[in-house]
């Protein structure tokens, strides 16, 4: 049979409209992982070239010529067995090189599997104008080869199917469903693979958009100290504004952290307040605190929505235990001197640069540049970050003066 | 009313002469439309040193642009290269005098955007959609453009009384058929390879044509269509 294939199938040549070179059968095939191939590669007679010194190579590789077999004096067979998953989408390289290395042809092999069915398919609306869902690919073989998914919706008691088109979010498996969306009325979502091996279609998920709305963090989120207490901070936010048109009510969470600590506390009940007060804190302490909204209620609804993101983090410092200040005002000798020294120089430059228009020192002014302390040193380790905005101080909050 | 008319309009004595050249000058003076590009006045120099920077822009991109291009083919796509492919663009600048070589530079500009078009096609089907390479190709094409259009503008205005031939057609003619995937991955890094060295010679020449085709009063136009 590959005999014949050589003598009788005899692909134009590779590169160019006039005589053709050599040839490789199967072009471009799709393989399971696991399978085996038997290529052959035909150079044409004119060539006077014969087979025996011709070889293959894969993605670069020479393969051994224990894997060959010489069909006929101008045709040479490869014979691969276990074939792993492709290198790159665009598909493994396999090639025919004559003796002396020049390429005689080439061909490309997709290896992977059928896609499995996507799993984990989870929408969420964006204060109900939009939607967006996520998958994950059923299975890992699929991933080898190109293998498209179509993520596809209804309304569940009429309507025709519609394809989402907006895949190009930034995320993978994502898909964006910008408007046209209806409330009060369960949406069928699913999403199909395919490639060049088979298809799979994921379970189907049904969902009203009303159910599964997030919303915007909280925005002005503020922390300060109450009066002199030592072991307590006050937390104030305000509702996000995108929801105030049809919220009914929401819930909020915050978390806070000491400021060289990775660990979050994690406040649950804090019901539809917007405000808090955090106690059972250290004294002296600079700590960060982030809030964020569950939308519940909306347009009457008794279920919870998604939580949103958390807000930006905003520090404040406990006030420092008087038993402690009333200790000895000198100055541990040595790096502890030169610690704080270093620390105040620091936040002075700070304050020459960032902290326009303040008519005074105050503690709150250090703890915002605690807070830029900690972006700043994010932002280092990130890649394509914005600039940190600069703080400017409000010259009303003038609420404790910081002991030089 | 009588039916003599009389003539309202006052006649100033200008001689002929000076009427030729103020029409000479008007007409200089307005923009000039050329195969869709408005083409606005600037000093020779200036003109040409904006062509250079951006033709530098596009090769510097160009040399990335082919390293990402290699890298998505897979391992040995470096012979690819190399191999002899009928019907792609050569890098070479042809023409004795200055009109000549810009007229090749134009020529070879528009000749090369429709392969690029077709490899930009053909890796879309072959890359995943978030591949950097499809951006910059998509990026080389429209500098690419701009830049054919810049020298159209400098060429219609150093050399007024030549005519720019009519553009090479897009077809089937200038890009080769429908190939398979290995004759697209070779074809892809021949177009870019010589693209990459069309552009360094382009380079060298703009250098050579300002000091050639520049004086102090020579002023012609440039295009705003940059890319």
């Amino acid at each position: 049979m590959l005999s014949l294939l050589c003598l009788v199938l005899f692909v134009p040549r590779v590169l160019s409209s006039s005589t053709p070179v050599a040839g490789i059968f199967p072009q471009d095939p799709a393989l399971r992982m696991g399978s085996s191939l038997t290529a052959t590669c035909t150079v044409s007679p004119e060539r006077g070239l014969h087979a025996n010194t011709m070889y293959w190579t894969m993605n670069g590789k020479r393969l051994p010529s224990s894997t060959y077999d010489l069909m006929s004096p101008n045709c040479l067979s490869v014979t691969l067995h276990h074939l792993n998953g492709s290198q790159q989408q665009s598909g493994d390289n396999l090639v025919c090189h004559s003796g002396d290395g020049h390429v005689l042809a080439g061909s490309c092999l997709y290896v992977g599997m059928p896609p499995e069915k996507p799993v984990n398919l989870t929408c969420w609306s964006r204060n109900t104008k939009d939607l967006s869902c996520k998958w994950t690919p059923g299975g890992r073989g699929e991933t080898f080869i190109k293998t498209k998914y179509t993520l596809k919706y209804k309304l569940r008691w009429y309507g025709r199917e519609r394809e989402c088109e907006d895949y190009s979010t930034g995320q993978r498996y994502t898909c964006y469903i910008p408007r046209d969306l209806a409330l009060f009325t369960p949406y069928e979502i699913w999403v199909e693979a395919s490639n060049q091996l088979g298809t799979a279609t994921s379970d189907v998920i049904t969902l009203d958009i009303l159910d599964v709305v997030t919303t915007d963090p909280p925005d002005n989120v503020h922390v300060s100290r109450v009066g002199e207490l030592e072991d307590q901070l006050t937390v104030h936010w305000g509702s996000p504004p995108a929801l105030k048109d049809f919220l009914f009510q929401a819930k909020y969470q915050i978390r806070y952290r000491l400021e060289d600590s990775t660990e979050w506390k994690v406040v649950d009940d804090v019901g539809n307040q917007t405000s808090c007060r955090l106690a059972g804190l250290r004294a002296g302490t600079v700590y960060f605190v982030q809030v964020r909204c569950n939308p519940v209620g909306i347009y009457g609804s008794r279920k919870a929505g998604i939580w949103s993101d958390w807000s930006h983090p905003s520090a404040a410092s406990t006030p420092h235990s008087e038993r402690l200040q009333s200790g000895s005002c000198e100055p541990k000798p040595g790096e502890q001197n030169s610690t704080l020294r270093r620390e105040l120089k620091q936040f002075f430059g700070w304050v020459r640069k960032h902290a326009y228009g303040c008519s005074g020192m105050s503690i709150k002014l250090y703890d915002q540049w605690r807070v830029w302390l900690q972006k700043s040193h994010k932002t280092r380790n990130q890649v394509g970050k914005n600039n940190i905005p600069f703080i400017s101080v409000p010259t009303q909050h003038r609420l404790h003066s910081y002991v030089l | 009313m009588s039916g003599h008319v009389k003539n309202m309009c006052p006649q100033l004595p200008i001689s002929q002469a000076a009427r030729t050249l103020l029409s000479l000058l008007l007409v200089a003076a307005i923009d000039s439309v050329s195969a869709g590009v408005v083409c606005r006045k600037q000093p020779c120099g200036s003109s040409l040193q904006i062509s250079l920077k951006l033709t530098k822009l596009i090769h510097k991109e160009s040399a990335d642009l082919l390293k990402t291009y290699k890298v998505s083919q897979g391992d040995m796509s470096e012979l690819f290269c190399q191999m002899s492919i009928n019907n792609v663009p050569d890098p070479n600048i042809s023409g004795l005098d200055p009109s000549e070589r810009m007229l090749s530079i134009y020529s070879h500009c528009k000749a090369f955007l429709p392969h690029l078009k077709r490899v930009t096609e053909q890796q879309t089907d072959l890359q995943p959609p978030s591949s950097s390479l499809l951006s910059k190709l998509s990026t080389a094409q429209n500098r690419t453009n701009g830049l054919a259009n810049q020298i159209n503008c400098i060429y219609q205005t150093l050399f007024p009384n030549l005519p720019i031939p009519p553009e090479p057609v897009d077809g089937p003619t200038s890009v080769p058929p429908s190939q398979n995937v290995f004759q697209q991955k070779v074809y892809g890094c021949v177009v870019l390879k010589r693209f990459k060295e069309f552009l360094s010679r382009v380079t060298r020449e703009l250098r050579t044509l300002k000091s050639q085709v520049c004086t102090r009063r020579t002023t012609f136009a440039d295009t705003n269509a940059l890319s």
